[in-house]
């Protein structure tokens, strides 16, 4: 076996699957119409009818799961009433929109600098202006609440898995599965349990969190610096107090920085929480999905931006600000204590203030862009998809008949075993024998459940986005990895991308491609490219120089070093782009359900609204991780093999 | 120079902000506050909206007239039927104004927390249309026999070598797989997501003169925009409704009354939001008015508020026992 290359195994598998495929196209696909279940969607969907009809008889909700909502809700609520909903007989939140800058403004003032705070107030008022001032503070509300209690969590656990071998080795499988589970799927089978609303939402935001806390808390503990803590240990200090006063302060920084990524995880989430009832900016983004109006899906995008880059910037300023061992002069601590006593104050005032003054209280309706930049963005689109419409769908016809037809053929109408042989052989030559016998066993559950068919069309979206994120994502990651200027131009872009959620630009998308399958590739691409070109840039300019500089002296052209010395140098890099590019896509690729790419997607969508058919989504949101974790084994192979 | 121009932006904005203050100082929150309580003997409900415009239309309506009697009203968008009744069991919507589905909430409703209401009085009538050129090109084309003849017209580049046959968005009453089945058609079922992808369908299919087969429902403001439209429904063998749960034969939609349903929490109230909800009642013509308004760029409150004032005959109806 080791004598043949790699690439011409998986040539031979490519050749005689389509002369396969060719021979019994159409033949034992296990194509099951839409409308229609299998014995086991059925039993499911009975099994999910009796926990719904139990919900105010059974113990386990009475006792177990309709508490937890309760506190949950109640949680929320608190929140809510302090800065977003009129509070018990009150017409207006305890504190009123001033009272909300004002605080956020001098935290922000008094954990880092002036310039923070300014840009943080703006951004505030840049919200409120678009008209989303009570959706950001439910944003924020929920936000907040599913972080605290995603920390309250989650650092206890980082530490016992930072400080016990044993403890990661059983929690690392679960937080890569939270990681690679796409958003969608589990927001049915927590609705089930804890109902449509804020606690299923802010559950389901804690699931995609909290691994994030854990991981960088743990982290966090087993990179410090070994020889304080063997000191403090052999001066005799029990594991709690070297925990508490040596191995706790020194990873402070890195568990506050564990704290901003699990605020921008919780705040990703916000969107799609309004599937589930999350009040927030969510709601006018799906609203704007439904009604198909562009220019309200960006205004409240717009203002989820702006949260992000608010929260990332003042939670960041406040990592940086425990920079440093140095002891503060007394001089500095006074100033320092003088300008919170400054803060504190006038924060006070500001509450005050906005208390008893309803303009202060409530955002004033005259102050509002959002008609303006709703119209301009309605405009904008309309011209775009009326003129460059023919352009648009001329080249989605090209790529649906000539990439995707073909692998949806191949992929889809073969029959299973074929299919199913040729993805483990292929897993086999990447991964070896260990990822080839998983990818049978994830293979054979989705055979098992009924919806391969639906599988291998969402697999073959999967890949023909992840094809396309790849070519436009390693073409524009080898130029901002080569220069730094363009690095510049692109940056805000990817920032941009990461952040603005992908229901805002799925509605243009649906403009500028008709409810079809390449509406969702589309959108899975966009969404992908940042984390693709982040990826790639950083491989390329993490090649040695001195490589490129002898290739420089030994004569080679630009394209030369690219093509021959730093592609191949980072190859690693790529490769894991390709992964992460995939779990982006694979993420995406299913929302496309709402805009008409059929497929796993669909069948999770349609579960949520058919009663008849909510076994069978509960199944396809199995499936889909299914695929997920046999996609992410295999490209994770693939990346570490060489 | 981003920087600088930010902070200049900031400061603008405190200043403003500043100003601001000095400019509210004269109304006070508490007094606003004390009338607000004076009339909220109604309550607070959510009423759910779903995702097309006909529905704003009723709800809105529905909306307006509460508000007019002291009622606060939520509106909440969920999808249709399931998710929307849990969410009712829930506690958190109160009422459902329009529901097209022929008694699928019966689980809720023998589970005591969902109330059948009765008729809103729109009829709703789903079918598949093609653009009225095609109807005036190809008059055979509307009976579903011939639709196999023309199934070359209606491929694309994702119906897998079928006719593409448009079908309405997941949430919706769709029965287009087993009509196409029990009429043997050569036609694949495509997703569309939303009444506006359905909207752009055959607007484009209509303008540029190009085929479409799609799922449609009156009442609905469509049939206003392209004329001829509402003639050009295909039509399917009838089919027996009368066991709509054993479903294979089914070949065509049904004529529906359109139902209200209400929380069980709202039904037990004294609130005349309970009334109102009751009493609503109104024609497709009514209903097309409203969301003709809407169309056109009205907002929802504004054009249900110019049918109140122009039909005070009527929301006084609703508002009587």
């Amino acid at each position: 076996m080791r004598h043949f290359k790699k690439s011409h195994l998986l040539i031979g598998v490519g050749l005689v699957w389509v002369a396969l495929s060719r021979i019994f196209q159409g033949e034992h696909t296990l194509e099951l119409a839409t409308a229609d279940n299998t014995a086991f969607t059925t039993s499911v969907g009975d099994v999910a009818a009796s926990i719904r009809g139990n919900r105010t008889k059974s113990s386990a909700f009475i006792y177990f799961f309709n508490p937890i909502r309760a506190a949950i809700n109640g949680f929320v609520e608190i929140i809510r009433s302090i800065i977003s909903v009129p509070s018990g007989n009150s017409i207006i939140p305890v504190i009123g929109w001033f009272g909300v800058v004002a605080i956020v403004a001098l935290a922000v003032y008094a954990t880092s600098k002036l310039r923070t705070a300014l840009l943080v107030v703006s951004l505030l008022m840049a919200c409120g202006a678009l008209g989303m001032w009570q959706f950001t503070m439910d944003t924020l509300a929920m936000t907040i609440a599913s972080v605290l209690l995603s920390l309250l969590f989650g650092i206890p656990l980082g530490i016992w898995a930072g400080l016990s071998d044993r403890v990661l080795k059983i929690l690392t499988p679960f937080l890569d599965l939270a990681q690679i589970l796409p958003t969608l799927v589990y927001l049915a089978p927590l609705a089930l349990f804890f109902l449509i609303g804020t606690a299923s939402a802010t559950i389901a935001t804690m699931v995609y969190s909290i691994p994030i806390a854990i991981r960088i808390t743990a982290h966090a503990i087993r990179n410090l610096n070994q020889s304080p803590i063997e000191a403090a240990l052999s001066m005799g200090s029990t594991p709690k107090q070297t925990l508490t006063k040596v191995q706790l302060p020194m990873a402070k920084q890195m568990i506050i920085l564990g704290i901003n990524q699990t605020v921008m995880a919780a705040l990703s989430f916000v969107v799609i929480a309004a599937l589930i009832g999350a009040p927030g900016l969510g709601k006018p983004v799906v609203d704007a999905l439904i009604i198909r109006n562009v220019g309200q899906g960006f205004v409240a995008g717009f203002a989820v931006v702006f949260v992000a880059i608010l929260l990332d910037r003042s939670t960041s300023a406040a990592a940086k600000a425990q920079e440093g061992f140095i002891p503060m002069t007394p001089h500095q601590i006074r100033g320092r204590r003088i300008k919170r006593a400054i803060a504190g104050l006038a924060a006070i005032a500001a509450i005050f203030a906005s208390r008893s003054v309803l303009s202060l209280a409530v955002w004033p309706g005259s102050i509002n862009i959002a008609q303006q930049v709703e119209d301009v963005t309605n405009h904008v689109t309309k011209w775009v998809t009326t003129n460059l419409y023919i352009f648009t769908v001329g080249f989605k016809d090209f790529i649906s008949n000539w990439v995707l037809n073909p692998i949806e053929t191949l992929l889809a109408f073969s029959p299973w075993f074929v299919t199913m042989s040729a993805i483990v052989l292929i897993a086999a030559v990447i991964g070896g024998i260990r990822v080839a016998m998983l990818a049978t066993g994830l293979l054979a559950l989705i055979v098992l459940s009924g919806l391969w068919h639906e599988a291998m069309i969402t697999l073959t979206q999967t890949i023909v986005a992840t094809l396309l994120t790849m070519s436009i994502g390693i073409a524009l990651g080898i130029w901002v990895g080569r220069s730094v200027r363009a690095e510049r131009i692109v940056r805000p872009f990817l920032d941009a991308g990461q952040t603005l959620p992908a229901f805002v630009y799925l509605i243009p998308m649906l403009g500028l491609f008709g409810p079809t399958r390449f509406t969702a590739i589309a959108t899975g691409i966009v969404y992908s490219i940042p984390v693709v070109v982040k990826i790639v840039s950083e491989g390329i300019r993490a090649v040695p120089v001195a490589m490129i500089e002898a290739a420089t002296v030994a004569g080679s052209t630009i394209r030369q070093i690219i093509t021959k010395v730093q592609l191949p140098a980072a190859k690693k890099a790529i490769l894991l782009a390709t992964n992460q590019g995939m779990i982006f896509v694979l993420a995406v690729v299913v929302i496309g359900g709402f805009v008409g790419s059929g497929g796993l997607g669909y069948l999770v969508i349609l579960g949520g609204s058919k009663p008849d058919l909510q076994g069978k989504g509960l199944v396809a949101g199995f499936a889909i991780l299914l695929l997920g974790v046999t996609i992410d084994r295999i490209a994770q192979a693939s990346a570490r093999r060489t | 120079m981003i920087f600088s121009q930010r902070r200049r932006i900031a400061t603008a904005s405190i200043i403003a902000a500043g100003a601001l203050v000095l400019a509210g100082c004269s109304s006070s929150v508490n007094d606003t506050a004390e009338s607000a309580k004076a009339s909220s003997e109604c309550g607070t409900w959510a009423m759910a909206m779903h995702a097309w415009n006909g529905y704003t239309a009723s709800a809105q309506v529905v909306t307006e007239v509460a508000k007019a009697n002291g009622c606060t009203i939520t509106q909440t968008t969920l999808e249709e039927a399931g998710v929307t009744y849990d969410a009712m069991e829930a506690g958190t919507i109160d009422v459902i104004i329009e529901d097209w589905g022929g008694g699928r909430w019966k689980e809720w409703v023998d589970r005591g927390s969902v109330v059948e209401v009765g008729d809103n009085g729109n009829i709703g009538l789903i079918g598949m249309y093609v653009p009225p050129w095609m109807a005036a090109k190809y008059p055979d084309i509307l009976d579903s026999a011939n639709l196999n003849k023309y199934a070359d017209m209606f491929k694309t580049s994702d119906s897998g070598g079928k006719g593409a046959w448009y079908e309405g968005p997941p949430g919706y009453t769709t029965i287009g797989e087993k009509m196409i089945s029990a009429n043997k058609l050569n036609y694949k079922a495509i997703s569309t997501g939303s009444e506006a992808a359905l909207v752009d369908v055959l607007t484009k299919a209509e303008a540029n003169k190009t085929p479409a087969l799609a799922y449609f429902y009156t009442p609905g403001t469509l049939f206003i925009k392209i004329p001829g439209l509402e003639q050009s429904r295909v039509k399917f063998p009838a089919n027996d409704w009368s066991d709509a749960a054993n479903a294979s034969g089914l070949t065509d939609y049904p004529e529906t009354a359109l139902k209200k349903l209400a929380s069980k929490k709202l039904m037990d109230s004294n609130s005349v939001f309970a009334t109102i909800v009751k009493n609503f009642n109104w024609t497709n013509a009514d209903q097309n008015s409203v969301a003709a308004d809407i169309e056109s760029g009205m907002k929802p409150a504004e054009a249900a508020n110019k049918w109140i004032a122009a039909n005070p005959d009527k929301v006084k109806a609703w508002l009587g026992n």
